[in-house]
C-alpha cells in the first residue's frame, strides 16, 4: 500500500514545479499570440522618461529640405496629370498623427521601430509611417499604447514603387541591410544612379508620390530583371519623431 | 527586500531585462548597426547552473517572448535558443579563471552563429526565388557582426551573471 502511494506521488503531475512551468508556458503562448501587446505596453511605461527630445536638428532639417524640393516637383507634375485624368488614389493629409520612436531596431534581422501611439490614438494596422525625408514603413501591429512599424529595410517588406524619370513601376524589397533592393521587371529599363524613387501610383498599399529614396548603384541585368540599390531619404536610425498617415485607398 | 533578492528571483529579474535590452537596442553597444545577441548572454549562465532541461525550457520561453516582440511572423528564434539552452546545460564550469572567461566568449559566439544561421535559413526558404542571392552578403555581415559582438561581451556579462545566479541559488 505504502509502495503504491510512493510511486503515485512521484508522477510528474504531482510536482508543483511542473505545473508552474506549464502555467508560464501557457502565459507565454498567450503573449506570443497577442504579439507581445502586454510586454510592449509595459515597455511604453518604463521607457517613458527616456523618450527623444529636440536634437539631431541638422540631420532632420537637411532631410526636410530634400523632401520638400522633391515633393514640390512631384506635386507639380501630379497636378498637370490630374488635370488630364479625372481621379487618382488619394491620401488624407488631415489625419496625420505625430509619434515618437520609443524603440528602434535598425540593424541585424529585425528592422522595426515602435512608436508611442497605439490603437487608443486611432492608429490602424496598415497605416503609413513617414519621417523627415519620406517613407519609413507600414504599421504592422498595434497595442493599446504602441504601434510597431516594419521598416522598408526589413526582409519582410515588399512595396510597389515608381521611378519617375523613366516612368516605370518596380518592387522595393528589404534584404536586411540599410539599402533595400529595387527590382525592375524589364531588362532594358534605363535606370541610372541618382534616379529618384517614390511610392507607386499603382500601389494598393501606399498613397502615391511619397518620396522613398535615390538609386545608389545599379547591378547587372539578371534573367530579364534589373536590380538596383536604393539609398533611403528618411534615415530610420536617426529619426526620433514620425508622422502616421491613415490612408484611404 | 534582501530576502526577495537572495532567492531565485534575481535570475528572473535579469530574465525580464533580456527583452528590454532587445527592444532598447542601445546604439553604443552596436557594430555595423548590429547588437550582441542578448538572450544567449543570459541563457549560458542559467543553463550552466540549472542543467540542460531547464536550459531547454527557458530557451523556449525566451524564444516565445522575443518572437512576440518582432514583427516577422514567418520566422522564429525558438529553434536556435532551444538548441543553445540544451547545449549550454551540458557544459561544465571551469576552475581556471582566464580559461573560464574566454570559454564563455567562444561558446556564446558559436551559439550566436547557430541562432543566426538558423534564422537566416528560415528567411532563405521563405523568400526562395531568383533574387535570393541578394540576401547573402548582408546576412553574412549580420551573422558575423553578431557573432563578434556576442563573443566580445560574453566573458564580461556571463561571468558576472554566473556569480549572481550562484549567489542567489545559495
Amino acid at each position: 500500500m505504502l509502495d503504491i502511494r510512493r510511486i503515485s506521488n512521484s508522477r510528474w503531475w504531482h510536482k508543483k514545479r511542473n505545473w508552474i512551468l506549464f502555467g508560464i508556458f501557457l502565459f507565454l503562448v498567450f503573449v506570443r499570440i497577442s504579439k507581445g501587446s502586454i510586454y510592449k505596453d509595459f515597455y511604453y511605461f518604463i521607457s517613458k522618461p527616456f523618450w527623444p527630445g529636440q536634437f539631431q536638428k541638422e540631420v532632420i532639417l537637411k532631410s526636410i529640405d530634400q523632401e520638400s524640393l522633391i515633393k514640390i516637383n512631384l506635386l507639380k507634375k501630379d497636378n498637370l496629370r490630374l488635370r488630364e485624368i479625372l481621379s487618382l488614389k488619394e491620401s488624407s493629409d488631415n489625419d496625420n498623427i505625430s509619434a515618437a520612436v520609443i524603440s528602434r531596431k535598425t540593424g541585424s534581422w529585425w528592422r522595426q521601430i515602435i512608436l508611442n501611439k497605439g490603437s487608443k490614438d486611432g492608429v490602424e494596422i496598415g497605416s503609413i509611417v513617414i519621417g523627415p525625408g519620406g517613407l519609413l514603413g507600414r504599421v504592422d501591429n498595434t497595442s493599446l499604447f504602441t504601434s510597431s512599424v516594419t521598416l522598408l529595410t526589413s526582409p519582410e517588406s515588399k512595396v510597389g514603387v515608381w521611378v519617375d524619370r523613366i516612368q516605370i513601376n518596380g518592387l522595393l524589397i528589404g534584404i536586411g541591410d540599410d539599402y533595400p533592393s529595387l527590382i525592375l521587371y524589364s531588362k532594358d529599363a534605363d535606370i541610372k544612379v541618382g534616379d529618384f524613387v517614390s511610392s507607386s501610383p499603382a500601389s494598393t498599399l501606399l498613397p502615391p508620390n511619397i518620396p522613398i529614396g535615390i538609386v545608389q548603384s545599379v547591378d547587372e541585368p539578371f534573367k530579364a530583371k534589373k536590380t538596383a540599390k536604393i539609398s533611403l531619404l528618411a534615415k530610420p536610425h536617426v529619426i526620433d519623431w514620425v508622422q502616421i498617415l491613415r490612408v484611404k485607398i | 527586500m534582501y530576502k526577495f533578492l537572495t532567492k531565485k528571483n534575481l535570475s528572473i529579474i535579469f530574465f525580464i531585462f533580456v527583452p528590454i535590452m532587445f527592444l532598447w537596442h542601445p546604439n553604443w553597444f552596436g557594430f555595423l548597426g548590429v547588437q550582441p545577441y542578448w538572450p544567449l548572454l543570459w541563457l549560458l549562465p542559467w543553463s550552466m547552473i540549472n542543467g540542460s532541461i531547464s536550459g531547454l525550457i527557458f530557451g523556449l520561453f525566451l524564444g516565445l517572448i522575443l518572437d512576440s516582440l518582432t514583427l516577422d511572423s514567418n520566422f522564429t528564434q525558438m529553434p536556435g535558443l532551444i538548441l543553445c539552452g540544451f547545449w549550454f546545460g551540458r557544459i561544465k564550469l571551469h576552475n581556471d579563471f582566464l580559461v573560464g572567461h574566454f570559454r564563455y566568449g567562444l561558446i556564446c559566439s558559436f551559439g550566436s552563429f547557430l541562432c543566426g544561421t538558423l534564422y537566416f535559413l528560415q528567411i532563405l526558404f521563405e523568400n526562395f526565388s531568383d533574387s535570393t542571392f541578394l540576401l547573402f552578403i548582408p546576412s553574412l555581415q549580420n551573422i558575423l557582426a553578431e557573432v563578434f559582438l556576442t563573443g566580445f561581451f560574453a566573458p564580461l556579462i556571463c561571468s558576472q551573471l554566473l556569480r549572481v545566479f550562484k549567489f542567489s541559488r545559495r
